[in-house]
């Protein structure tokens, strides 16, 4: 692939823009201080890289958290030197994160876990969900032609990066915004220092004596531009992104494998997909936590990819100068990897004192940094699950294109575990049938599954799992899962117990189940699952937003099968907070009931008995409806739940007459049941009821159509 | 010191169950000498964490980390005689 890099913009501890922080992380300078927005009293480590200054905007609309706030200022910075407006071109914007307004709304949440009566829509929890970054962006800078957010723990910033350049090579936006953005909270401050993973000296990365890493926050983002859409509005860039890999581990929630492997074999896909060898690879800007597994796996991982070249390419961790910034660090890292190649100057490890005999193999940046030739540059970043993504840069037009044309997208099997009961393949057709008799699809000791296996997973990830197994995952599949806001319900009970309790008696295991792409990292882990895993927070949409990334990700050739579709598990917060506060942005109001469930689809280039001819996102049904492909034959609209709006959108289309289904009475009311309509839509297809079915999902300011048809030749 | 060895060992053996969420292992099962992690229980560095947090809850000891914290943990047994030969920290 050959993607323009025409804009960056950087925020975080060591400084608020690319010319005050790349200067500063090129000669090593460190942005780690005591920390200031909240008491550490009690924890293992008192220091953090924050952003000094930070202040979100405060006005009559929605609330703007500091995660939201670095992210504007970052995307900003990049949109200024791309020369870049997205109101006169069609521009996408996909945000990465972890931890949204979480900052914001620790407190609240605090006191609704200890309080039922305060489970109330309060407008203060519309900054609560990763989404909400999105919302802020598209308000302050948009509109956009689509946007989205997704979470792959600490690797979130780079899959932005990935899935900007599937949507490039797509040709379904001229530029698109990507980055990542994690404002510094007591959740995840707590949960690591809880998992004894944080130095309480400045981090260390690849030195002998490192004890773990230094919380930071911050966000990244750069504008990617086709080049020869860039080259024909006269833009200027310097370096390209020309390589993705993205593997799972799929060994473990916290640690990462100690061999490597899947490390490596991201590096080594991500060289492959640029056509490039380990002897052209100049610098590494690796993930470098300083915590002792990371870096003795990294180094071993480069070792295996990189093989008798490894002692050739610089390597450097930044971290131990802006601090790990979670959700960000993959965009921020990949930014100063482009900038590295740009100026030909790699960055040191602020740091690294005395090299660890067990990253010793490597070609270490010497103190101070180092002019040197960098014509290409690897950026790593692994999550939390295990998820590896590397991304490769290099300097403009040093790379061919070899770019493959858009590839069909089948789906091979679908299931669903929700009160409806375990579903496989051609049963999902039930879910738009009313069933009255509801059933618990995980029920019994471990919900039926192994429970040596199963003990870490909560209940979302246990409906995953039921639902990915059911339809057929491969272990060389990915996984990924619409999941709206996270496990809120859990999040308040950690920061509840952190205020009654202090920070020694947090429960450490508990702490990997609140990232939001928890549930998919455990199905990846369970069923064994190599590919790209990771949720996508979307509202009540997220089930259809989750299936839209995949679909872009496999016709793009940046995967080759993905279970795809949502987990939502039961949450009392969502049922009586959040899902009303965002219902009455639309001017609706909705019930409190809230039901849970679980539903996937395998896409894949393999060819299945239906095809996913068609995706199209917007900013509503109205807006959408005229553009989706007409039904082939006899066809069906399934939707979550039907309104009024859907037959106005509907209306002077070709889908106009076709019957109308829900899976609201089969399942409940949750944010994933678009996830169900895909799998019943499927399902209705494969048997023969219908020759096309169309799956149309709207929450507030987003709208997915997604196309399935009987596959012909 | 009213509690006996014996009853000591029981409530570890829940909570060990408990904590860590071994749905259909019956705690008497768990043999008293018997290694808890690698080849034992099978249980990791992550089960170290949340035992040692319940531990320190429940008892007021606290399990430090390191090699201390190896033979802490090395079974129930080991587990019993540290938290009876450690002060409480409350």
């Amino acid at each position: 692939m050959r993607v323009a890099l025409t804009g960056y913009g950087i925020v975080c501890a060591v400084g608020r823009s690319v010319a005050e922080a790349w200067p500063r992380l090129a000669r090593g300078e460190r942005g780690i201080g005591a920390v200031t927005l909240f008491d550490t009293s009690g924890q293992r480590a008192s220091i953090a890289a924050e952003v000094k200054g930070i202040v979100p905007p405060r006005g009559e609309g929605a609330p703007w958290s500091r995660s939201d706030a670095m992210a504007l200022e970052a995307a900003r910075e990049a949109l200024a030197l791309a020369g870049l407006d997205p109101k006169t071109r069609r521009v996408g914007l996909i945000v990465g994160g972890t931890t949204g307004g979480m900052y914001e709304t620790e407190g609240l949440l605090a006191r609704m876990h200890a309080d039922a009566a305060q489970r109330v829509p309060n407008p203060e929890m519309l900054a609560h969900p990763l989404s909400a970054t999105s919302d802020r962006l598209v308000a302050a800078l948009g509109p956009f032609a689509r946007a989205r957010t997704l979470c792959s723990a600490c690797s979130s910033g780079a899959n932005a990066f990935a899935l900007g350049a599937a949507w490039l090579q797509l040709g379904v936006v001229d530029a698109v915004v990507v980055g990542g953005t994690d404002g510094l909270c007591r959740l995840t401050y707590t949960g690591f220092n809880a998992l004894g993973a944080v130095d309480p000296e400045p981090a260390r990365p690849f030195d002998a004596h490192r004890r773990g890493l230094t919380i930071g926050e911050g966000a990244g983002f750069a504008v990617l531009e086709r080049p020869a859409v860039a080259e024909a509005r006269g833009a200027q860039w310097d370096v390209e992104l020309v390589g993705v890999g993205i593997t799972s581990e799929a060994h473990h929630i916290t640690n990462p494998s100690e061999d490597g492997a899947l490390a490596a074999r991201a590096i080594e896909r991500a060289l492959s997909s640029a056509g490039l060898s380990p002897a052209d690879v100049d610098y590494v800007n690796a993930h470098g936590t300083a915590t002792p597994l990371n870096d003795a796996m990294e180094s071993r991982a480069l070792t295996t990819a990189l093989g008798e070249h490894v002692g050739r390419a610089w390597v450097s961790s930044t971290k131990g100068a802006m601090g790990h910034t979670l959700g960000a660090a993959g965009a921020i890292e990949a930014i100063v990897a482009a900038l590295a190649v740009r100026d030909s100057k790699v960055p040191p490890t602020a740091g690294l004192e005395e090299i660890d005999p067990k990253c010793a193999g490597l070609r270490h940046v010497p103190k101070g940094g180092a002019d040197a030739t960098v014509n290409v540059a690897l950026s790593n970043s692994f999550g939390f699950g295990g998820v590896d993504t590397v991304l490769a840069l290099a300097r403009r037009g040093s790379v061919r294109d070899r770019a493959p044309g858009e590839r069909r997208v089948f789906v091979t099997g679908a299931g669903s575990a929700s009160s409806a009961g375990a579903l496989r393949g051609v049963e999902n057709a039930r879910l738009t049938e009313p069933r009255p008799d509801a059933v618990d699809p995980v029920a019994g000791p471990a919900g039926g599954l192994d429970p040596a296996r199963a003990r870490r997973l909560d209940r979302a990830a246990r409906l995953g799992v039921v639902a990915a197994s059911l339809a057929g995952a491969q272990p060389e599949d990915g996984v990924v899962m619409g999941s709206s806001y996270g496990d809120a319900d859990g999040s308040a009970s950690f920061l509840a117990r952190l205020l009654e309790k202090g920070p020694r008696l947090v429960p450490p295991a508990e702490f990997p189940n609140l990232v939001p792409s928890s549930p998919t990292g455990h199905v990846s882990i369970y069923l064994g699952l190599h590919g790209p895993a990771l949720s996508v927070a979307d509202l009540s949409t997220s089930g259809e937003a989750a299936l839209a990334t995949a679909f872009d990700f496999i016709a793009s050739a940046a995967a080759e099968s993905i279970v795809a579709g949502s987990i939502e598990g039961p949450s009392d917060i969502a049922a009586n907070c959040l899902a009303p506060a965002f219902r009455a942005l639309e001017g609706k109001t909705r019930p409190s009931d809230r039901s849970e469930g679980s539903a996937a689809a395998r896409l894949s280039t393999e060819r299945g008995p239906v095809e996913l001819i068609d995706v199209v996102q917007g900013e509503s049904a109205a807006a959408i409806a005229s553009q989706v492909k007409a039904p082939r034959g006899k066809a069906m609209v399934i939707v979550a739940e039907r309104s009024d709006d859907l037959g106005a959108a509907l209306s002077g289309t070709a889908w106009s007459d076709c019957e109308v289904r829900d899976v609201v009475a089969a399942v409940g009311r949750h944010e994933g049941l678009g996830g169900f309509a895909f799998a019943a839509a499927a399902a209705l297809v494969e048997r023969g009821d219908v020759e096309s079915a169309l799956v149309l999902g709207s929450s507030a300011g987003r709208s997915y159509a997604l196309v399935l048809a009987r596959s012909k030749d | 010191m009213s509690r006996t060895r014996e009853t000591l060992r029981t409530e570890l053996k829940a909570l060990i169950v408990r904590e860590l969420n071994l749905e259909g292992r019956d705690p008497a099962s768990i043999v008293d000498d018997a290694p808890l992690f690698g080849e034992g229980l099978g249980l990791d560095s992550l089960d170290a964490l949340q035992l040692a947090m319940s531990i320190e809850e429940q008892y007021g000891v606290r399990i430090p980390e390191g090699p201390d914290g190896r033979t802490a943990f090395r079974s129930v047994d080991a587990l019993a005689e540290w938290i009876e030969t450690h002060p409480a920290t409350k």
